[in-house]
């Protein structure tokens, strides 16, 4: 999901995730009705929301118990730990961290149930180029693997590289929506379209 | 930074709630005047005034410490604001130029937003009072110093904190002690200007201005921790939540492991123990001047003590909701009246200590330690009525949500009736025992029917509620 600032992107997430009531029309997740049923929305889903932060008083491995414990799922925490590199923060509670490292925590807490969908709003936002490529990897398998992902993005090019779909939206509505197979064949690229949609 | 402050205030509640508070000042205001002789008929006049003057200081200190705890109130219940006060984190500004600025906006803020409507309904209800015009704008005029004095201590109890917690102590108890000093010797100055016409108003103005520039000299420049310190232990999560467990029949135990940690972390219950000591020292305070003034000995027991110390349970709950932002809980399987069942189980749980060293402290205070079962199970009853209402109609969101003059009204009407019935109950203890007894039981019987009420509506309440 492409727009500019303000075009509804994460309202539209929102919306999707039951975090917040549509005013008009109707939206479905996996076949689920989000606003009759946004908690078995949000049980099959993993969700990392734009400008939010992790417990503030929980350090990672905590949060993501948490979040182990509220899914009833059986994971392997230090497997997650052990791929964002959290060895550092080990006993330090998110409210020390910095922006980058509290973004881990959150895609983590995402990530660590192995959801069906994943609703992703500017997940790499504060993260270096390593971890990007580490989580781009890692999304390509679990999209290989089945899984569905969710993406709503200013950054172009980890869109290019990442969708097979991609939809543009300006002022509350969609204005394009596209698979990207189909836009390489006609010889353009996202940006143009985006230009185009958008200007 | 006023534009600010009305569009913060504004937020916590509607913008009709926020504009609605200047008004009930108004009403407050009219309706004091013009029942002025028979609310102090029977008390010395250098009394009732001596006593305005120290509720003032006290308004003065509690909206003081909103601004002490405010950034943190706010982070917590919001995520991240951006208030003007932290500027000289990046501006070449220093923190002791902002405390100043900071300091001028909340005198003026509460100038206009509470003395202004105040004086206004205080002018309107002089047509019904034997107080003339002229000398009820001369007795604003010398309450606002006292306002102003009590503004300016929270203000250096908050600069000499961000130094240490000793200092802040040391400084809080030599701000008691230039007060005793004050009382002891001619007393407020302003109280003076209005009785005597002498020392003049500016020396009690002065002397209220006093601690908050010193507040401005003190306040030092901040740094954050190169390297943040560890907290807990690895299995600390792990280990709360299996004694969390017994919590299931109410609500989601990793909730409330969590909600207990952020307790732990937050220090949040310090804060708890001194939200409830000072509403009891103003308590203390309306026992001694009603000793004092009334010509009959009105004296409160442990009992009138324990339906106090209960109502105040709402403070705790208020508390247990600015721990932290909850909006981390909308990326889970989880709705918000989980959180609030959560949050009241740790009130009913973790948090009764607080009341309880209290009530504990007022029976061997008072010598009544006979009444204090009794005086304890009042407490509970009316905390978890009084709590289950405020879960209720608040949710999350307790603070902002009684900034709201409608919700506020509702909390008053549905608080106060069972608050002043048990009241007079326990005052008429000693005259008629038995019948007492039943009919505190049979009162606390129906407030916890009501509490059951209250608890089984939250569901329905907050079910499609947003977290953030």
């Amino acid at each position: 999901m492409l727009g500019p600032n303000g075009a509804g992107k994460t309202t539209l997430l929102k919306v999707l995730t039951g975090q917040i009531r549509a005013t008009s029309g109707e939206a479905e997740v996996l076949g689920l009705p989000v606003a009759q049923q946004p908690l078995e929305v949000r049980s099959r889903a993993g969700i990392v929301p734009e400008q939010s932060t992790p417990p503030s008083f929980l350090t990672p491995r905590e949060v993501l118990e948490l979040v182990v414990a509220v899914r009833g799922c059986e994971v392997d925490v230090e497997w997650w730990l052990e791929f964002f590199k959290f060895e550092e923060a080990e006993g330090r509670i998110c409210r020390t961290l910095s922006r980058g490292q509290r973004q881990k925590v959150l895609l983590a807490a995402a990530f660590i149930a192995q959801p069906e969908v994943l609703f992703l709003d500017e997940p790499f936002i504060n993260l270096d180029p390593l971890v990007q490529a580490k989580v781009r990897d890692w999304l390509g398998k679990y999209v290989a693997g089945g899984g569905t992902v969710f993406l709503n993005t200013h950054m172009l090019e980890n869109a290019e590289r990442l969708c097979n779909r991609a939809a543009i939206i300006h002022r509350g509505r969609i204005r394009s929506l596209i698979e990207l197979e189909q836009l390489r064949s006609q010889g353009t690229t996202l940006e143009a379209l985006f230009h185009e949609m958008v200007a | 930074m006023l534009q600010e402050e009305v569009r913060l205030n504004s937020s916590f509640a509607s913008r009709r709630g926020f504009w609605l508070f200047p008004l009930l000042v108004v009403g407050a205001g009219l309706l004091a005047t013009a029942l002025a002789a028979e609310l102090t008929a029977g008390v010395p006049y250098r009394e009732v005034l001596l006593g305005l003057h120290f509720s003032f200081l006290f308004y003065g200190l509690f909206t003081g410490g909103l601004a002490f705890f405010g950034s943190d109130f706010l982070e917590r219940i919001f995520g991240h604001y951006a208030l003007v006060t932290s500027l000289p984190e990046t501006q070449p500004l220093s923190y002791r130029r902002v405390m100043g600025i900071f300091f001028s906006k909340e005198l003026l803020f509460y100038a206009l937003f509470t003395f202004a409507p105040l004086t206004l309904g205080a002018l309107l209800g002089t047509s019904w009072s034997f107080i003339a015009p002229e000398r009820m704008l001369r007795l604003i005029a010398s309450l606002l110093p006292s306002f102003c004095a009590g503004l300016a201590g929270a203000f250096l109890v908050a600069s000499l904190y961000r130094r240490s917690l000793y200092a802040a102590v040391a400084g809080g108890g030599t701000l008691l002690l230039m007060l005793g000093a004050l009382l002891a010797g001619d007393g407020l100055p302003q109280l003076a200007w209005y009785l005597d016409g002498s020392p003049p108003l500016p020396l009690g103005w002065g002397l209220a201005l006093l601690p908050a520039l010193a507040a401005a000299l003190l306040v030092g420049e901040f740094h954050e921790q190169a390297l943040p310190p560890v907290q807990g232990y690895r299995e600390q999560y792990r280990e709360t939540l299996v004694s969390s467990e017994w919590s299931r029949r109410w609500a989601v135990p990793a909730v409330v492991a969590k909600e207990r940690l952020d307790l732990q972390r937050s220090r949040t219950g310090i804060k708890m123990v001194f939200s409830f000591a000072v509403p009891l020292m103003m308590l203390v305070f309306v026992n001694w001047f009603l000793d004092r003034g009334l010509p009959l000995e009105v004296e409160f027991n442990t009992i009138f003590w324990g339906v106090m110390v209960g109502f105040f349970g709402t403070m705790l709950y208020s508390w247990l909701n600015t721990m932290d932002d909850s909006s981390f809980y909308a990326t889970l399987p989880l709705q918000v009246p989980d959180l609030v069942r959560a949050r009241l189980v740790l009130f009913g749980t973790v948090t009764w200590w607080i009341p309880a060293l209290f009530m504990g402290l007022i029976a061997l205070l008072s010598r009544e330690l006979r009444l204090l079962p009794l005086a304890i199970f009042v407490m509970v009853a009316v905390g978890l009525y009084i709590v289950s209402y405020t879960a209720w109609i608040t949710g999350l969101r307790t603070n902002s949500s009684l900034y709201d003059a409608t919700i506020f009204a509702r909390f008053f009407l549905v608080s106060v009736p069972p608050m002043v019935l048990l009241a007079i109950l326990s005052m008429a203890l000693e005259q008629a025992l038995p019948v007492v007894m039943v009919a505190l039981s049979f009162t606390c019987l129906v407030l916890l029917l009501a509490t059951q009420l209250f608890y089984g509506r939250i569901e329905h309440r907050w079910a499609g509620e947003e977290f953030d």
